[in-house]
Formats: structure tokens, sequence, C-alpha cells
């Protein structure tokens, strides 16, 4: 079993690779083929196996049989969350193929999609297997320069839009606003260096250096956000398991789960 | 002066005035950290610096260029920790992205202080998987898992990553992170083999981690970029122009900036409700 996942390089790697996909999309296919009435009770069954090994793994006691083949387990996961990456790849080229098969407006963003998607994705394949040809450099400009620049640059387009919310809806209506603009003020004044510098006249040492932004602000986050959060968080954590039973025994319903494949 | 317009600003000179707020500082570059080091990035300094030297740091890389302007300066400050302190560590990222980026910090300060890759530090490169990989995976058999580094080499030929058997051999795992992955490195790997956790989300995130410092579950935390900034003062930088201390002075002045918006937009809102009495 572990010469099956040990790491492949040249040919033999493409050959694994173009197994997976062939025996992938055979499975795929005869899942596709099979009579619906059958077909969920398949995926169920696969469902429910695959909780089962994780969870007699967790539930037996450490180093047990299950544990020993993990490592596999989660090799072989690695290869199906892989085919998710195509599944994706495919939903977007059928979204701009059509949309630029059908000059729908905006379709030049289309063509701007499958260039970078090609480019980058040549450059970095040759970049790997020829790391001192001209791809490299490419490549190079090609993250940094523009994919590394749009993704933060498209991340920092939230501080715009809290700038204008923050502006326009923090509007002391009625008591329970105040209290919120208060907290908000002094936490944001209390983590930031400039702005616990405000009451830094106050002597650390003396009576009234609970006053210290600084000091307001842990207060707020140590006794009232420590209760909020465990609150949550046992909230979450009694939901997670939930709907983590609902899905390992195929209960769940909604329009993931109903709809035909 | 008609003080109701104040809470109708055109947007256009909020979004200037920001622009200029945030960008001045990391032009300007500022080499003034904060005074003040919380009791959270105290504690993660001294869990690192007390590792055991035969032990080596995991560090995981969530992040990737959404959150580079925080999460890359807590990278950098705690790599150069622990190159400082001749600990040894391993980066494993979890974004495809961020495999890169970290490594590029990795390799900058590789090269900045004289260190040698495979024997002081190794990349790892990326993984999926997060939580299954988590879950007893690495910590039973490192090398099954992890049998090459970022750059394909293996692992077996070089020193740091060949004598990482099993989770035994981690001191310490320091995620640095924009979302929640703490708990489950808690949950599936800390908690299980006894191994202390740094966590390093981004500012927004923070908040939820109390819980787990206040239990001790959790040894120490770098609180977005001012907990990075914080951290260079403790390893000695608290003078230099640092990306961390020009980060922390824009998000300063932006917060301010911010207050300042809300305070004059409740003016305006004051303002007005008066008129409309009258």
């Amino acid at each position: 079993m572990h010469t099956l996942f040990a790491p492949k390089h040249g040919v033999e790697l493409w050959l694994y690779i173009a197994g997976s996909l062939v025996i992938g999309a055979g499975l795929l296919l005869l899942l596709c083929q099979t009579p619906q009435r059958l077909r969920k009770p398949v995926i169920a069954f696969v469902t429910f196996l695959g909780g089962l090994y994780f969870t007699l793994e967790f539930l037996i006691p450490h180093d047990n049989y299950f544990t020993h083949v993990m490592p596999e387990v989660v090799n072989a996961e690695i290869v199906v969350s892989c085919f998710t990456l195509f599944i994706g790849i495919y939903n977007l080229f059928g979204v701009h193929g059509r949309a630029i098969r059908r000059k729908q407006p905006g379709w030049y963003n289309s063509v701007a999609f499958f260039a970078a998607f090609f480019l980058i994705a040549s450059a970095g394949f040759i970049k790997d297997m020829r790391p001192d040809s001209a791809a490299t450099p490419l490549f190079e400009i090609l993250f940094n320069g523009f994919m590394n620049s749009l993704q933060s640059t498209t991340f920092s387009l939230i501080a715009f839009y809290i700038v204008s919310a923050a502006y326009r809806a923090f509007r002391i209506r009625n008591s329970e606003s105040v209290l919120m603009m208060i907290t908000a003020m002094i936490i944001m004044l209390g983590l930031v260096p400039l702005g616990s510098a405000l009451t830094s006249f106050i002597p650390a040492n003396s009576f009234f250096s609970f006053l210290r932004l600084e000091k307001l602000s842990y207060f707020i986050l140590l006794l009232p956000n420590m209760a909020v959060q465990r609150a949550i968080a046992f909230g979450v954590g009694v939901g997670s398991m939930a709907m983590g039973l609902r899905i390992w025994l195929s209960l769940e319903r909604g329009s993931f789960f109903d709809e035909e494949l | 002066m008609n003080l109701k317009k104040l809470q109708n600003i055109d947007k256009r000179i909020l979004y200037i005035l920001l622009a200029i707020v945030i960008v001045t500082p990391l032009f300007v570059r500022p080499s003034k950290h904060p005074d003040a080091v919380f009791d959270e990035v105290q504690n993660a300094f001294n869990t690192i610096d007390n590792m055991p030297d035969d032990k080596v740091a995991f560090v995981s890389i969530v992040w990737g260029p959404g959150t580079i302007a925080e999460n890359r300066p807590q990278t950098e400050v705690l790599m150069r920790h622990l190159f400082m302190k001749h600990k040894k560590f391993v980066v494993l990222s979890w974004d495809m992205p961020g495999t890169k980026l970290s490594y590029d910090v990795g390799k900058a300060l590789e090269e900045e202080l004289g260190m040698e890759y495979g024997k002081d530090w190794c990349h790892l490169g990326y993984r999926p998987a997060y939580v299954a990989m988590i879950s007893r995976a690495m910590g039973e058999d490192f090398q099954k898992q992890f049998a090459e580094d970022y750059n394909n080499k293996p692992l077996k030929e070089m020193p740091l990553p060949a004598k990482i058997k099993s989770a035994k051999d981690i001191g310490i795992v320091i995620d640095i992170t924009p979302s929640a992955t703490m708990g489950t490195w808690l949950a599936y790997f800390c908690g299980p083999y006894n191994v202390p956790i740094v966590t390093c989300p981004t500012a927004v995130m923070s908040a939820e981690a109390y819980p787990y410092l206040d239990s001790g579950q959790v040894s120490g935390m770098l609180n977005g970029v001012i907990g990075a900034s914080m951290y260079e003062t403790l390893i000695g930088r608290g003078n230099t122009r640092t990306e961390a201390a020009a980060t922390a002075w824009s998000l300063s002045c932006a917060h301010i900036y911010i207050i300042l918006l809300i305070v004059l937009g409740n003016i305006g809102y004051i303002a007005a409700g008066k008129k409309a009495k009258r």
C-alpha cells in the first residue's frame, strides 16, 4: 500500500495521474449510469463507510489498526479532494466559455480568464519541469505581479466598505447602539499603539490606571467577550455534532442533498 | 456652519482620505514600535524561546495574498526569532499561494542570517485535506506523510526533516492563519499529543482565541500585525524600520480615522434631529 502512495517522478508520475483520472472518471460515469433509485443508497453507503472509519479510529483507544492505515487514508482523501479541483475548473470553463460564445456583456473578462488560466498553468508546469527555463521568471511575474497583487487588492477593498458602512450606519439611535459604539471605540483604540497613547498620561501603577484604553479594552476582551465566545463555542459544537451526524447518516435534506444528479 | 451636512460627506472624499491615511505610514515607514506588549504576545515569545533544542517547531501556514498585510509580518518575525535562537523548524502550507509566499519569507531570512536550508529549516510545500492530515496522520508517521519538500527533494536526504519521526519530535505548533484553524489543531493534534500551540490569527479573528488562552490550551498569541510589531520589540527590533511597524501605524491611523468619521456622522445626526424637532 505504501508503495502505491510513495512519491513518483517523471513518466511514472504522469502515468499515475492519467490512471487516477481514468479510474476516477470511470467511477463517476458508472455512478451517473446507475439507476436513480440506486444512486442515493450507493452514495449514502460510501459516506457512511467514510464516517465510520474516522469514528472508529477516534473511539477505539489509541494505536489501533485504523491508526496505522491513517496515512494511506489521508493520501486517498487528498486524491479525492483533488477531483474537486477538476470540478471547479470544469465549472469555470463552462461559465466563461458560454459567456464568450454568446457574446454576453463583459465577455472580454472571460477571455482574460482563459488567457490568465493557461498562461500561469503552463508557466507553472514548465517551471517545475525545467527550472532554468524562461518560464521561471515569467511565473514570478505572473505570481507576484498579478495574482498576489490582485488578491491583496480585492481583499483590501473591504477597508473602503467598512469605512463607508461605519460612517453611515453607526448612529446613536438608542441606548444599545450607544453601548455598542462605546465598546467598539474602546476596543479599536485600545488595541492600536496610537490609540492607547491617548491615555498614556495616566500612570500605569496608579489607582486610575484601569482607565487606560489598553486596560479597558483588555477588560472587555477577557470578560464579556470571553463569556460570549464560550457560549458561541458550545452552541457551534453541539450544532456541528448534529450536522455531522446528519451528513454521516445521509439524513440531511436541502438543495444539495435532494436534487438528483 | 450647517452641522447637518456632516452626516452626508461625499463617499469619494471618504475613500481618498482613507487611502491617504493607510498609505502614508507605509511610505514613511516609522521605526517606532508599540510601547506596551500584550501578555499573550509575551507568552508566545516565552513558549518559543523555551522550546527544547532537540525538538522541531512546526509552522503551519494557512494564509494567502488576501491577508498578507497581517500574516506575512507575523511569519517573518517568528521565523526570525527561531533562526536567531537556532531553533529548528519546518513549514507546511495549507494554502496554495501561501506556499510560495512563506517559502520566499524563509529563503530571504535564511540568506540574511546565514542559515542553511535542510539543516536549520525546511519547507514541506502544500498539502490539502487539512483536518485529516492533522488528525493522527502527521503525528503517527511523519515520514510516510511527507516524503518530499517544497523542491521535491526527499526528506531523508536532509538532516532536519529526516529526524522527525512523529509528534514526539515536534516541540511547538505555530499556526499562522486568517481563519479559525486553531480549534482543529487543538482537537486533533496539540491536545492528543500534548504539544503547545501559539496561534497567530488576523486581528479580526483574535477575539475567538481568548477562551483558549484563558484555559491554557493555547500558549500564546500574536494578534494581527500589532502582535507582530510587539513581538519585534521582544526580539530586539523595536527601533528598526520594519513592515510590521509600518503596517501597525497604518492600522492605528485607519482606526482613528474611522472613529473620527463615526463621531462626525453622529454630530450631523444629532444636529439634524434637533433641527427636525424645532
